[in-house]
């Protein structure tokens, strides 16, 4: 998969592929009005510069810290809280709406099952389809501001996006041993706990690792709306200009997410699980079972990863968290989930009071769409292609500047005995890659941490309101994302080619060229393509801080409690969204032909 | 244990995959404690006879009896009660491979157990003691609470027939089980599945590619060719004619 040869080795499903992303991409750069109309606006260069400045003079009075403290453990109790119900949610939708569920249930009926999995499946694609802020809008519309919305903000669209990969995954898992358990006699729930479950369980817990890391960012974005932690200090910061507040925030943030993301790597590695998101590649190889993982055809060869860590400033650390991680994990997340829950002190019976009801009785009345008028159409169109443009300028960007970065940020590349240093030569060389690692990694997680709409407000000092800033500000965010991801890959690549290609003396750029990219473009071109359906609803978030399309549109319609015509431009976006969805899956289905 | 009827019995079975026949016209009767052996080149039928024999699959024409129950008759609950009184050896196991190995001899008893026991031995291992015992017969009790996928492929083969001991059936079912085992240890795991069997009183059906493993080890041979069968015959009546208008091409 993924080379690209001369244009004979292309089928035709990717030539057309190749030529219609460079098409939608041209298109994109017409609409953002790139040389046709002022992009930046000098004016703001001063304030731009100050916001930069007071990175480095952050406020760490001691009040303030506290502060940050507290707001910190309310996004990551959302977090948590979110994390969990939505894996709940998750975990059973994505048991109805695979088809594995239904073969064993009616195991001589295959078909019966087939319109209740795809019902399933159809019913869950809505939600997923709008973004947590907008749930967020909508359950502070339902029951006023309360830590219940941030919680449930992230539960219902999670829930939903965890059902679609957990069903994923569990047809992907090797049914035999479950068809062996089902012909000795065995009853469907019994052989599905004994024969499919374990089997998929690395799996299933590898994206639950990775869901909290999107939980956790979520939730701080979720503070912009209102909802408390750290999102909403940086917005009181941000508009109340007190950049050295803001920075204080962003630290916080950063630091946050960075603990989340080590933790999660780390126990990810030790359960022997490589890869997070190798099944939502769809790669139409099966996942890699925990057995196999662990002798994973470069196990032989690749390094020892106990080499690298003496390089590591923390490679005792790491080394020495070992053998104990696993159970103070469990012990950890078992007294984290009560303690989250508890410090919160939701109150569910809200979702059950009359008021409750009142209200979602009279968004349901005026949310009756009306009947269209022809400039109505021709704004929503307008707005909806301004916003497709976006998405796919900001995947662009941020796909081409993750594989650039994923090749100095995995741990296997340059640090001595990784694919581009065979024999360590000496031992300056190795703290200019391990600077360059850490450099690369530090950018990444910067990225990644910061939510989107704060880039997008941060651009807004020096680029006209529009399409442009908005792109910018979902390329940095998704290119943070992307670029980890990418770089996870290119540490789980057999190096047998590479190391052959090196041995013959083939230069770094070479072994790049010819040994590197030709094995993991495809599997990046999937990423990437898939991070556009995630970057397309998140064009509405920068949207609601004025970065144009759908999303500035409904803002609009929100202050003016517009709900008819929100739920006319909620539809035409969960509408993108299911088009996106399938472009997106049959551009990566093209890609792999 | 004694059956006055036949354990299986098939009569006039045929059947198709799309237009492809796999089985035609196929009658057969297998009594309580005989030792079958299915011959035959690739492609004859051999595993979709295997396959109708514990109901995996349906006929297209004909009767399929199992323990006297016609197949075709029963509910997907009454299918499940027969079946478990049918075990069967799978050339690629077919186990849990990152459970240990105690649960994948437990997945045996999950026909038995209801569903709040089998969820706690996963926590809890229930009935030890039969397992471990299981385990012995095949020759492996050390190793017990080892991960399956840590074991060596005739190891695997090993904890597969100690589950089908702790399902404990009436017939058992191996399809090819030595076809990717050295001689050596092919020899060692068709007498040792002829011990159980004959300590135990199972009946067995096993599909075979060495012809002289059929003769040593069982006491009727069956020659299926293009999906009808050439002969049906004590072992000491097949002389080396019929093997070689078995395979002839």
């Amino acid at each position: 998969m993924g080379i690209t040869p001369m244009a004979e080795g292309l089928g035709p499903a990717r030539r057309w592929a190749v030529a219609g992303m460079a098409i939608a991409i041209a298109w994109s750069l017409y609409q953002s009005g790139l040389g046709r109309q002022p992009i930046v606006n000098w004016g703001g260069m001063p304030q731009f510069g100050q916001f930069f400045r007071a990175g480095l003079r952050p406020d760490i009075s001691g009040e303030f810290l506290a502060l940050m403290g507290r707001a910190a453990g309310v996004t990551f109790a959302y977090a948590v809280c979110g994390t969990v119900l939505s894996l709940g949610l998750g975990f059973v939708g994505g048991v109805l709406s695979s088809e594995v569920w239904w073969r064993t249930l009616w195991p001589r009926r295959p078909w019966a099952g087939r319109p209740l999995w795809v019902t399933v499946r159809a019913v869950l694609a809505v939600p997923r389809a709008i973004h947590e802020l907008i749930w967020g809008l909508i359950f502070i519309n339902l029951l006023g501001l309360d830590p219940l919305v941030a919680v449930l903000a992230i539960a219902v669209p999670f829930g939903a996006i965890v059902a679609k990969v957990f069903s994923e995954i569990l047809d992907e898992t090797p049914p035999e041993p479950l068809t062996a358990l089902g012909m000795a006699g065995v009853p469907p729930i019994q052989a599905l706990l004994y024969g499919l479950l374990p089997q998929a369980l690395p799996n299933l817990l590898s994206y639950s690792f990775y869901r909290f890391e999107c939980s956790l960012r979520s939730s701080a974005v979720l503070g912009l709306i209102g909802a408390g932690g750290l999102g909403y200090e940086m917005l009181l910061s941000l508009q109340s200009l007190r950049y050295e507040q803001l920075w204080t925030a962003f630290y916080t943030l950063i630091v946050l997410n960075g603990a989340v993301d080590t933790w999660s790597a780390l126990v990810r590695r030790q359960l022997g699980l490589t890869s997070r998101l190798a099944l939502n590649l769809r790669t139409g190889q099966a996942a890699p079972a925990a057995g196999e993982s662990a002798e994973h055809p470069n196990a032989a060869i690749a390094p020892d990863p106990a080499e690298f860590s003496v390089a590591l400033p923390w490679g005792w650390l790491s080394a020495g968290l070992h053998r104990g991680l696993l159970p103070l994990s469990a012990f950890g997340v078992a007294i984290a989930i009560p303690l989250c829950f508890w410090s919160l002190r939701l109150d569910w019976g809200q979702l059950w009071t009359a008021q409750t009801f009142q209200r979602l009785t009279e968004m349901g009345r005026m949310g009756q769409p009306p009947a269209l008028t022809l400039e109505q159409v021709s704004t929503l169109a307008r707005d909806a292609s301004q916003t497709v443009a976006m998405s796919i300028l900001a995947i662009a960007l941020a796909g081409v500047g993750g594989i650039v970065f994923s090749f100095p940020a995995a741990q296997t590349f340059l640090m001595p005995g990784g694919v581009l240093r065979p024999v360590a030569t000496s031992s300056g060389g190795a703290w200019v890659a391990a600077i360059a690692l850490v450099a690369t990694r530090l950018v990444l997680l910067i990225s990644r941490a910061v939510p989107a709409p704060i880039w997008a407000l941060v651009f807004l000092y020096i680029l006209f309101p529009g399409l442009v800033p908005g792109a910018i500000a979902l390329a940095i965010h998704n290119f943070g994302i992307l670029g980890r991801l990418m770089a996870e890959a290119n540490e789980n690549l057999d190096d047998r080619p590479v190391r052959a290609l090196r041995s013959l003396g083939a230069s770094s750029a070479g072994v790049v060229l010819y040994g590197l990219l030709p094995q993991n473009l495809g599997g990046f071109m999937a990423y990437t393509l898939y991070r556009w359906e995630v970057c397309l609803r998140e064009t509405v978030i920068v949207g609601l801080v004025g970065a144009g399309g759908l999303g500035r549109l409904m803002t609009e319609q929100l202050s003016s409690f517009d709900y008819a015509g929100l739920a006319l431009t909620l539809g035409v976006f969960v509408g993108l969204t299911l088009g996106v969805d399938l472009i997106s899956a049959g551009l990566r289905r093209a890609l792999r032909s | 244990m004694t059956f006055e009827s036949p354990i299986f019995e098939l009569r006039q079975v045929s059947r198709t995959f799309g237009q492809v026949s796999a089985l035609t016209d196929v009658s057969v009767m297998i009594h309580a404690q005989e030792r079958v052996a299915l011959l035959g080149p690739s492609g004859a039928g051999k595993s979709t006879l295997l396959n109708l024999l514990n109901g995996a699959i349906a006929p297209t024409a004909g009767e399929v009896r199992i323990l006297g129950h016609e197949v075709r008759r029963l509910s997907p609950r009454q299918l499940r009660q027969v079946q478990r009184h049918i075990g069967r050896v799978y050339q690629q196991h077919h186990l849990v491979t990152n459970l240990s190995v105690i649960h994948n001899l437990n997945a045996g008893n999950l026909g038995r157990w209801p569903l709040w026991k089998a969820a706690l031995s996963l926590v809890w291992p229930q009935e030890v003691a039969t397992a471990a015992k299981a385990l012995a017969q095949v020759g492996i009790p050390e190793k017990l609470y080892a991960r399956t996928d840590r074991l060596s492929g005739g190891q695997q083969q090993r904890v597969a027939l100690a589950r089908v001991l702790v399902q404990d059936p009436i017939a058992i079912l191996a399809d090819e089980p030595i076809a990717s085992v050295d001689p050596a240890r092919s020899q060692e795991l068709m007498n040792l599945l002829r011990d159980l069997c004959e300590r135990t009183g199972k009946t067995l059906v096993v599909s075979l590619h060495d012809v002289a493993v059929a003769r040593s080890h069982c006491d009727r041979i069956l020659g299926l060719r293009q999906g009808r069968i050439a002969f049906d015959l004590p072992t000491a009546q097949v002389t080396d004619a019929h093997i070689r208008d078995l395979y002839v091409l």
